[in-house]
């Protein structure tokens, strides 16, 4: 039997997945969170949690919030600051009542099962930052953000 | 009759039986390698925990098959004085339960998935240097894992029909129909990634439908194997024609009046009871030991039947009508 077009089905996919990726913009997000931030506003949660997110008031400080900055910036999108205990921002979060949380979660934390994880935002360490549940396209484009800035953070 | 050679009116049985072995070891390396593949990518999609699971389970058979094959060629012994013919039942009972319970537990994990809404999480990952959205390496890695089931199934099924082995041809049937799985992964992560949060469980529910499908079938299978139904042909639930064909020639013998037959099956082979009312008495022995020698010869499958002689004919004809 021949079985030589076997090779090019198996690489189909990998072209479709490109062709999909660069022509629509997919994945989206079942509830539009990526939509409604753009050129609009981001509903962010924060806890202190040193030196991830230092206490400065009424905005927080810190590694994880300079990257929320910037991250706004890049989307043009104005920043809604929320501050409160962990807990209820990863409750909110995971009622799409936020669009972002950052309190130096790490990977490992039991919300996982409840809210979106990015991927650590760093090489060697294990901070993530928290998104709404199944929010497929926000969530790929702040981890395209983080993979691709242009200044590292210490 | 000696074990390790090939029954009388199938020379090549030997040859097929290797043939089997040698597709299920392949079929052992090429799960092995997609179920890998699946782990990596499956991330948090429910869809591709239960195909992988469904994958995972697919081990089963081929596992029962090879090491029913051990036991196979063992000659019967004093503590099993009817041979090993069905370790291989055996084997496929208990796996069947496990297969069906798990059936049913991913369909509960699935249908509760979608009743309680959860909006299944996928991001990206990293390959060779780009980042790709997760969930485009998943429908690769569930489009590679329907290729070669399909094949293996396609290479096993004649295989099984000419061996008459139940293990290799339920085997054969789910290979062949284990693109369904992939296609049913792949629609929920194309849906999931035009928005619809629902597709990813949705396509977990129809694949743990299909697992818990083929779960109940192999059960019934082996069950009805254990319950020394009537032989019947692969796939199929009416009599075998062979019963009333053995009925029939051993009626047609000079010195017998009627007959009656019951057989089983033994694994791949079918043994039994002839039951004769004798119209002459004289040199009985000797027209009884060739009634299994001509009954042999009829079907490589029947072995060691016992032939009885009786007075009158038993009360009920459990033979079944032959297929007109």
């Amino acid at each position: 039997m021949n079985f030589r077009w076997i090779p090019h089905v198996r690489r189909a996919p990998w072209l479709l997945g490109i062709i999909l990726l660069g022509g629509c913009d997919l994945p989206r997000d079942p509830e539009g969170t990526l939509a409604r931030v753009r050129q609009g506003v981001m509903r962010v949660g924060w806890s202190a949690n040193s030196p991830w997110v230092e206490s400065g008031g009424e905005v927080p400080a810190g590694t994880e919030a300079d990257l929320v900055r910037a991250f706004a910036r890049s989307l043009d999108a104005r920043i809604e600051w929320r501050r409160d205990g962990e807990q209820e921002l990863l409750a909110d979060l995971e009622k799409y009542e936020l669009d972002l949380v950052i309190c130096g979660l790490t990977r490992e934390t039991p919300w996982k099962k409840k809210v979106g994880l990015t991927r650590p935002y760093t090489p060697t360490g294990k901070q993530v930052l928290a998104v709404p549940p199944g929010e497929n396209a926000w969530l790929v484009k702040l981890e395209y953000f983080l993979d691709h800035r242009e200044t590292a953070p210490q | 009759m000696n074990q390790n050679s090939s029954p009388r009116g199938f020379p090549d049985y030997q040859s097929c039986l290797g043939r089997a072995c040698r597709l299920e070891w392949s079929t052992l390396g090429w799960m092995t390698s997609i179920i890998l593949v699946m782990y990596f990518t499956m991330g948090s999609s429910q869809a591709m925990k239960t195909a992988w699971i469904e994958d995972l389970l697919a081990l089963v058979p081929p596992l029962a098959f090879l090491m029913a094959e051990r036991f196979h060629g063992r000659p019967p012994d004093r503590r099993f004085p009817w041979g090993y013919h069905r370790a291989a039942a055996v084997a496929f009972v208990a796996a069947a339960s496990a297969l069906a319970l798990l059936g049913f537990y991913l369909l509960f994990s699935a249908l509760s998935g979608l009743l309680s809404q959860e909006h299944p999480t996928i991001g990206l990952i990293t390959v060779w240097g780009h980042s790709v959205w997760l969930g485009w390496v998943m429908m690769a890695a569930l489009l590679y894992s329907a290729l070669p089931p399909v094949i293996l199934g396609r290479k096993k099924l004649p295989l099984a029909r000419q061996l008459h082995d139940k293990t290799l041809y339920t085997d054969a049937a789910m290979n062949q129909a284990d693109w369904m799985t992939a296609l049913a992964g792949i629609l929920g992560i194309g849906g999931l990634a035009l928005g619809w949060w629902w597709a990813d469980s949705l396509a977990a529910a129809l694949i743990a439908l299909d697992v818990t499908h083929g779960g109940v079938t192999k059960l019934g299978v082996s069950i009805r194997e254990m319950m020394d139904e009537t032989p019947t042909p692969l796939g199929k639930t009416e009599p075998d024609p062979i019963v009333a064909r053995l009925r029939e020639e051993v009626e047609k013998l000079a010195w017998v009046e009627s007959a009656e037959v019951r057989l089983r099956e033994l694994g791949r082979r079918l043994t039994g009871d002839i039951f004769i009312v004798p119209a002459e008495e004289n040199g009985l022995l000797e027209k009884q030991s060739a009634v299994s020698e001509m009954a042999e010869s009829l079907d490589w499958r029947l072995m060691d039947l016992t032939v009885m002689l009786v007075r009158e004919p038993r009360g009920e004809r459990t033979t079944p009508d032959s297929g007109g």
